[in-house]
């Protein structure tokens, strides 16, 4: 069969598993909303979040052993470092530990923990076939797209977000397969649980007032998605710094949750059922009162995830740019009361886009998921442009987007394509030349002239003859005065003229650290030494045509 | 087609170790058994071609040449023979019957190219080496007149003054023809090999008979080779 044909058909396989996790993970929530809404009268039941998420990351780091973390971007670091290849355990592991979390109340998304299982799936039944890396991350990618159309009811959305996020890489090759499983992603999702649009609402009539507010609007998205992703970030550096076990941490950090949640119950949670209220517009508060909303669901998202708990941004993202739109609707009708805007439900789905744009910085994810969920169409003009509008200021003030800053950061954002990926893909030991004369530290400079004759280098390593240890390299350059003088010959010995104290390279270094080395200290070529042993030299000349190789090999499909 | 992976990797001329990461991501048309790379014969030359790849099997080395054959003196020595009594008083004049007296130069033509070669040559720069001795040669191969390599050695029936670098009147030519430049270098290093050598230079004042010579220069060529 053949290839593209085989993948297609698996791809169908782990788009139907994927949706079928998505499908579970979702009844779990309800199942545990259901069980726990008869408790919620009780004041004392702030905690209840706070053990939500302590035996989230219990179950994280004691029973599964995965460290804690959303999983998009371990997702990510997965494919663009080793091919895509995860573990089984993964395909379940953040389903339980985000139903704990979001169950019990937490300020957290279902979508992040099930493309997780999903993109596991996908691995796994990658290996299950032994098929190829590249085939591999495409499954991952299915996987992913199959779980985001599921829980979403959101094909396309999925596709997109698979596109953009995971996979970085616009490719009929991937594109293909994971359209096909996001198909059946959705498809399982729709027998199972219905075709629902999760937030329906009355058509829209939009103008060109509308139109031009979304300009403010953007505005507004992007400063509140920056807000959230620095709060995310200090939360979890506040949080590493108090001298407490992990749990401990989790626990601490669902109880502020749950103590918002007293007052301010909408934040709790993943929050869908107040979004569904603020587009069908009959959410009622006024704007002080959204405007605290914004700020509390922004710390009750920061205190689940930046302490311990498990779960996903998207959700909040959702409910945070919502209750964005709001404000801004409320702060134009108060600023200019005859303005005969659009009713505040569509700025509610606007002010979504905005931020699901503005934090993944991924536009066209935040266009077409809001269309979907939303079946609202007719919105689309203003939403093209909040969404591109908030992408472009975040992307100026945090260029890293909350996905990718951890990797950033680790200096392991390696999107297919890029010099970063070529050269993590080329290793010291592809690109080692090995052709070079080694000689002995007692050789008389005569007696090198002879070798110099026979060679067709311009280094040459002095090795000991015994041991086989390195001691130095001997640069003709460094040299050259002393060739000419037949005094020297009988005179000199080799120990005398080899530069001893030079930039070595190990096999297992970072390529791009070594030329980084190179580059600095404005070097042509470095000896590979391991374990005190010559391995060969390391040459810039060489990297050009092996770089490009792996450029074209890379790139040209 | 099967190939083992080591012949694989030599056949696309690349290190195992990328070739092996190749197939396991999936980037070149193989599939991996064991240590035996399986994969089409036409699919992947195509392959390679779009890469800038080439892949050749063993059997079919690559079009590169092998090396030229390089002369030994014996046998440029064989070719441009050794001649006796070369007349003429001035440069001009011994070159003029040197070039005549040479065997294996050609048609008329090609002898007076490389008489007026010779002697451009010469007027650059005296080619007298020192120690009686000159090697007359074209400044640039003379690839188009049909002249094969070869070295003729001409012993002058007087002493004659050559302009040589040290001053003294030279007593022998040996007249240098070659194809390439490389060839020519090749040739001359031989050569002055051999005259750094003061028994040969004693030998050629007592202008040898010409097996005398031959015999000589073999032995120079045996050290030369032994030495590589």
């Amino acid at each position: 069969m053949d290839d593209r044909l085989l993948l297609i058909a698996i791809g169908a396989l782990v788009g139907v598993c994927s949706g079928l996790a998505a499908v579970a993970l979702n009844t779990g929530l309800h199942f545990m909303a259901g069980a726990l809404s008869g408790l919620r009268a009780h004041w004392w039941l702030f905690v209840l979040p706070g053990i939500g998420a302590m035996l989230s990351s219990l179950f994280l780091e004691k029973v599964v052993r995965e460290g804690a973390g959303h999983g998009v971007p371990e997702v990510v670091y997965s494919v663009s470092r080793h091919g895509g290849l995860m573990r089984l355990r993964s395909a379940f592991s953040r389903l339980i530990s985000s139903c704990l979390t979001i169950g019990s109340g937490g300020s957290a998304g279902p979508e992040a923990p099930v493309v997780m299982s999903g993109a596991s799936i996908g691995s796994n039944v990658a290996q299950f076939f032994s098929l190829n890396e590249r085939q591999r991350i495409a499954l991952v990618g299915c996987g992913s797209a199959g779980a985001l159309a599921a829980i979403f009811n959101a094909p396309i959305a999925g596709l997109v977000f698979t596109i953009e996020i995971i996979v970085g890489e616009w490719s009929a090759r991937n594109i293909v397969p994971i359209a096909v499983a996001s198909v059946a992603g959705a498809q399982v999702s729709r027998l199972l649980q219905g075709n629902q649009i999760a937030f329906t609402h009355l058509r829209f009539d939009v103008g060109i007032t509308a139109t031009l507010a979304a300009i403010g609007l953007a505005v507004v998205t992007a400063l509140v998605s920056i807000a959230l992703t620095r709060a995310l970030r200090e939360s979890h550096h506040v949080s590493a710094k108090f001298p407490l076990p992990f749990w401990v941490r989790a626990f601490l950090g669902g109880c502020v949750v749950g103590a918002i949640g007293l007052m301010l119950p909408e934040v709790l949670g993943e929050g869908y059922h107040s979004i569904r209220q603020m587009v069908e517009g009959s959410f009622t508060p006024g704007l002080g009162l959204v405007l605290l909303l914004v700020a509390a669901k922004i710390a009750a998202t920061a205190f689940t995830l930046g302490w311990g708990g498990s779960g996903g941004i998207f959700a909040p993202c959702l409910v945070i740019g919502s209750f964005s739109g709001l404000m801004y609707h409320r702060l134009l009708e108060m600023l200019w009361p005859g303005l005969s805007l659009v009713n505040e439900g569509c700025f509610a789905l606007l002010g979504m886009a905005g931020l699901v744009s503005g934090i993944l910085q991924a536009p066209l994810t935040g266009i077409f998921l809001i269309v979907e969920i939303t079946g609202g169409y007719e919105t689309i003009l203003p939403l093209i442009l909040v969404s591109a509008l908030s992408t472009t200021i975040c992307h100026a003030w945090e260029p890293a987007s909350f996905y990718f800053r951890d990797l950033v950061e680790k200096g392991q954002y390696l999107r297919p394509r890029t010099d970063a990926k070529v050269l993590a893909d080329l290793s010291i030991a592809e690109l080692v030349e090995t052709d070079c004369k080694t000689v002995p530290r007692s050789m008389r400079l005569g007696e090198f002239i002879r070798v110099i004759q026979q060679s067709h280098r311009n280094y040459f390593p002095v090795v000991d003859p015994e041991t086989g240890k390195f001691e130095g390299m001997i640069h003709l350059d460094d040299i050259r005065p002393y060739l000419f003088d037949p005094l020297l010959y009988e005179t000199v010995f080799l120990e005398q003229i080899m530069e001893a104290d030079v930039e070595t390279v190990d096999i297992h270094d970072e390529l791009s650290g070594v030329l980084d080395k190179m580059d600095a200290k404005g070097l042509f070529s470095m000896p590979v030494v391991s374990t005190d042993r010559f391995m060969g030299m390391i040459s810039k000349a060489t990297l050009l045509d092996k770089y490009r190789n792996e450029l074209m090999v890379q790139t040209l499909h | 087609m099967e190939l083992k992976l080591n012949e694989f990797a030599r056949c696309l001329q690349m290190p195992v170790t990328t070739i092996e990461r190749w197939i396991r991501q999936g980037r070149i048309p193989v599939k991996k058994v064991g240590d035996t790379c399986v994969f089409s014969d036409t699919a992947l030359k195509k392959w390679a071609r779009t890469h800038n790849l080439s892949f050749c099997f063993p059997g079919e080395k690559q079009e590169e040449k092998p090396d030229p054959k390089m002369e030994t003196l014996s046998e440029a020595i064989d070719r441009g023979g050794i001649y006796y009594d070369i007349a003429g008083d001035t440069v001009e004049q011994i070159i003029d019957s040197a070039v005549s007296a040479m065997q294996q130069v050609g048609s008329g033509s090609a002898r007076q190219v490389l008489y007026d070669s010779l002697v451009a040559r010469e007027q650059m720069m005296s080619t007298g080496i020192g120690n009686g001795v000159a090697v007359p040669h074209p400044r640039t191969p003379l690839n188009s007149s049909g002249i094969a390599d070869q070295m003729a050695a001409c012993f002058l029936e007087k002493p004659v003054d050559f302009k040589a670098v040290d001053k003294k009147p030279v007593h022998v030519l040996f007249v240098l023809v070659a194809t390439t430049a490389r060839q020519h270098l090749h040739l001359l290093s031989r050569l002055s090999f051999c005259l750094r050598d003061a028994s040969f230079l004693a030998l050629l004042d007592q202008k040898p008979e010409p097996e005398t010579l031959k015999n000589k220069m073999a032995e120079f060529d045996q050290q030369l080779d032994n030495g590589q």
